[in-house]
């Protein structure tokens, strides 16, 4: 799809480079071509993405766990099948994934049981193992055609959990204990946790707990947060390594609250018709996994920094389930290290991450330009409608990135493509507005002077309206250009690659070197940004508009 | 920034350069034409260049701008058009090159009904002075003073022609301002550019809206003097704005008073000092006394 939209970039470039003359109008009309042409490329490329059916698409969530199943299945399928895996890994949250999958931008991804009958069919939780499983799988096939193949042998719930110090200090061992002390805790929970049913919200309902203070936090930052005493209590999950290494003690559901939250891989049942081979493969993982090899392999990746790929081979390994020559050349990369160094060896991936940064983001602004510019021009000419209109798109800014991200999926997949058009919505306002009130107050008076001595409307534009409003709206761009350079972070979220990645993966595994290695060079890349389109501003500036020497 | 190489993408951007076709020639000999009797009487049959017959302007919530004027000018005079602000003066220069239209009457401009012409045509065959200048500041002096040549299709060569015979003729030297930019001269040398910018192509009419308003008083009197011979020299028709009565003595063959969208006096200067029409025409002759310019 992005080869798509390039080329439609270069047929317009190439056109703008002969610059037409007043005089010549087909030329002016082979850019409009030109434009239309491109128009209809980018629509047809709207349509929803076909991938080769030999290729399947493998999704997780933005966590380390979901990542790890994810490879797991991808790696199976690659040494057990002829099919071809491509990797969607990091997406942001249950409702951008099974979006996804729904849509078919992804083919199969791990979920839980608890979230699929909590989350996505939105019914209260249930509690005992198996009917939710039945319950989801029923639903799910009849509502999507969307398999949930069997479970992998581990569950990974929900729990409360302290250190152990404080627990036995406190006296506390199941939750129904701590009512007692929960007016003088400080709980810092998950932002997902919080909002959900089966946590904060049912759980303070069905024990009747109130806490002294309730904390949103991202979830792998809180472990060092207890450390300090900032935080007393945490939303766990069972399978979360770390519990053993900073020695937490999970206090039992004794009322049985949290649902079961059995991990298994769930697939479109279209994908599993056309290749029933991929239903056998990944019945292989069937209860292979048992919670505390699930707890040493999260641990392996969260406190040992060993890539995921790595771990999930090595996992398949000893199910017997790949073999030997499977193997890749793998580096640990030693995260300790202090940050140069250990931005050096990271230079070739930051290469690679700074250019699809720069790709997606110059693609967003430079569509943002096509639509915003032209947009101004006309309102310039019809403005009754215009503060509506530009009210409107300043509305688009307003919605938060992660939304906006998670509406497009429907329509645009997963990918670079999805992000690209969120950056184009961001980067559209700013330019506009300057377009709009840069012509609209372009010197009237040398306007009217034009006018006078009978030039026409459109002459008037182009040589005093458009260049008198040139540093205006370059100014504009500029703006939207830092914007999009700062927002092309977030792409990481539906797996768009970029800078943020690594900040994403920093902030899961609470690594400060990882989220700098993506932070430095994109604030890096902000300021160059600006600094070019400082130079851009000062070349378009009219040169009578200088300031006399 | 100069020495960057797509200027020339730039100034194609900026509509700097030439070259629009020519649809009309500015110097076919203008129509002569019939006038209203009573009016013809009064100026001795002389051809006029502008004439208005029953004009009136009414803005939309009714009010008259102008009201229903008779009122005319002959070649090659300089008509003053004095009043106070809101009296209609500028309005009706407007009504003459068609940045505005009556909502009553014909303006007629060499014998031809102003609403039967091209606006366009109509505006470049009418120089234009505004107050300010109206210089474009992202032009050089050069680009801006060839701005009617160049949309009506002048050659390049007769262009410069025309630069180098008007700005002299404006006091102002070719060689040392052509290739500036208007923010790097004084007030009054913008004028004058302004000035010589109205008279490039020729035009048989100049219109000016208070040209020298907004300039100190030894730079207005200067260029006064300079508009004096120069008039003299082209023999254009000129309609100029002014608020000041010793301006429109001094640069006027004949004045116009208007007052609240009606016209008090039509006369020269001798006319209006030995015969004022209205009280409010003698008033300003009073004022015009005791502060003589």
């Amino acid at each position: 799809m992005s080869i798509r939209l390039f080329s439609i970039i270069t047929l317009i470039q190439g056109d703008k480079k002969e610059m037409p003359t007043p005089r010549s109008r087909q030329r002016t009309g082979r850019i409009f071509t030109g434009i239309m042409v491109g128009l209809l490329g980018l629509l047809s490329s709207l349509s929803l993405p076909a991938w080769p059916s030999d290729t399947i698409v493998v999704g997780s969530k933005n966590f380390m766990e979901s990542r790890l199943l994810a490879e797991m299945f991808a790696q199976l399928i690659e040494a057990r099948t002829e099919l071809t895996v491509t990797r969607r890994l990091g997406l942001a949250g249950t409702q951008v994934c099974f979006e996804a999958l729904r849509t078919g931008a992804i083919d199969l991804y791990p979920e839980y049981t608890g979230t699929g009958l909590v989350t996505i069919l939105n019914e209260p939780p249930m509690h005992d193992r198996v009917s939710v499983l039945n319950h989801v799988r029923k639903e799910f096939l009849h509502r999507w055609d969307i398999w949930w193949m069997a479970p992998l042998g581990f569950e990974n719930s929900y729990a409360l959990a302290l250190r152990r110090d404080r627990a036995q200090t406190l006296g506390l061992r199941t939750i129904s204990d701590l009512v007692r002390v929960a007016p003088q805790l400080k709980a810092g929970f998950g932002y997902e946790f919080i909002q959900r049913q089966d946590g904060l919200v049912g759980l303070t309902e069905s024990y009747g707990l109130q806490f002294q203070n309730v904390i949103g936090m991202q979830q792998t930052l809180k472990y060092q947060a207890t450390d300090k005493g900032d935080i007393d209590l945490l939303d766990v999950y069972t399978t979360d390594g770390r519990l053993a290494v900073y020695d937490f003690v999970v206090l039992e559901d004794d009322h049985h609250f949290f649902p079961p939250y059995e991990a298994a891989a769930l697939v479109r049942g279209k994908i599993l018709k056309r290749h029933p081979e991929l239903g056998n493969v990944i019945s292989l993982l069937t209860n292979a996994v048992d919670p505390p090899r699930m707890r040493e392999l999260n641990l392996r990746i969260q406190e040992q920094g060993e890539l995921v790929s790595q771990v999930a081979h090595d996992a398949l390994r000893t199910l017997d389930l790949v073999g030997d020559n499977h193997v890749r050349s793998v580096t640990i990369v030693e995260s300790s290290d202090s940050f140069l160094p250990y931005l050096w060896s990271k230079r070739s991936d930051l290469t690679m991450r700074t250019g699809e940064h720069l790709g997606l983001s110059g693609l967003g602004l430079f569509l943002g330009i096509l639509i915003a510019i032209p947009l101004g021009l006309i309102l310039e000419q019809w403005r009754k409608g215009a503060e509506t209109i530009i009210r409107i798109v300043g509305m688009l800014q307003t919605i938060p990135s992660i939304a906006l991200l998670a509406f497009m999926i429907p329509i645009f997949g997963v990918g670079a493509l999805p992000a690209i058009m969120a950056l184009w919505m961001y980067s559209l306002f700013p330019i506009l507005r300057n377009t709009y009130s840069g012509l609209r107050d372009a010197a009237p008076n040398v306007v009217e002077t034009g006018r006078a001595l009978g030039m026409t409307e459109w002459q008037i534009l182009r040589a005093i309206r458009l260049p008198l409003a040139a540093p205006t709206i370059m100014a504009g761009i500029r703006t939207s250009a830092i914007w999009t350079v700062g927002t092309a972070t977030l792409a990481a979220f539906i797996g768009a690659g970029g800078l943020g990645v690594p900040i994403v993966a920093g902030l899961q595994l609470a690594d400060t070197n990882l989220i700098l290695s993506g932070a430095l060079p994109a604030t890096v890349l902000a300021l160059t940004v600006d600094g070019f389109l400082g130079r851009v501003e000062q070349w378009v500036r009219p040169r009578g508009l200088e300031p006399v020497r | 920034m100069a020495s960057l190489p797509s200027r020339t993408l730039l100034s194609w951007l900026w509509g700097v350069p030439q070259q629009v076709h020519q649809d009309d020639d500015a110097s076919s000999s203008p129509q002569r034409f019939s006038v209203t009797p009573r009016i013809k009487e009064l100026v001795h049959m002389k051809p006029w260049a502008i004439e208005t017959q029953h004009v009136s302007k009414q803005f939309p919530n009714g009010a008259y701008a102008l009201r229903d004027i008779e009122w005319g000018v002959q070649e090659g005079e300089t008509m003053a058009l004095i009043g106070e602000s809101g009296s209609g003066k500028t309005t009706l220069l407007r009504l003459l090159n068609r940045l505005a239209e009556p909502t009553d009457g014909i303006v007629f401009i060499q014998g031809k009904p102003a609403c039967s012409q091209d606006p366009i045509q109509l505006r470049r065959r009418l120089g234009y002075v505004p107050q300010d200048g109206g210089l474009f500041p992202h032009w050089t002096i050069n680009q801006n003073v060839c701005l009617v040549p160049q949309l009506l299709g002048w050659t390049p060569i007769r262009q410069l022609e025309q630069v180098t015979k008007l700005l002299p003729l404006l006091n102002l030297d070719p060689a040392q301002i052509a290739e500036r930019y208007p923010t790097e001269l004084s007030g009054g040398q913008r004028q004058r550019v302004a000035v010589a910018r109205a008279l490039a192509a020729d035009p048989p009419i100049v219109l000016l809206d208070e040209p020298f308003g907004a300039l100190d008083p030894l730079t207005r009197h200067d260029l006064q003097d300079q508009f004096l011979s120069l008039k003299t020299r082209l023999q254009k028709t000129m309609v100029l704005i002014t608020h000041d009565m010793s301006e429109a003595f001094r640069l006027g063959d004949r004045i116009t008073i208007l007052k609240e969208g009606h016209i008090h006096q039509i006369g020269t200067p001798q006319e209006l000092l030995h015969s004022p029409a209205t009280p409010y025409v003698d008033s300003l002759i009073q004022h015009y006394h005791a502060h003589p310019g």
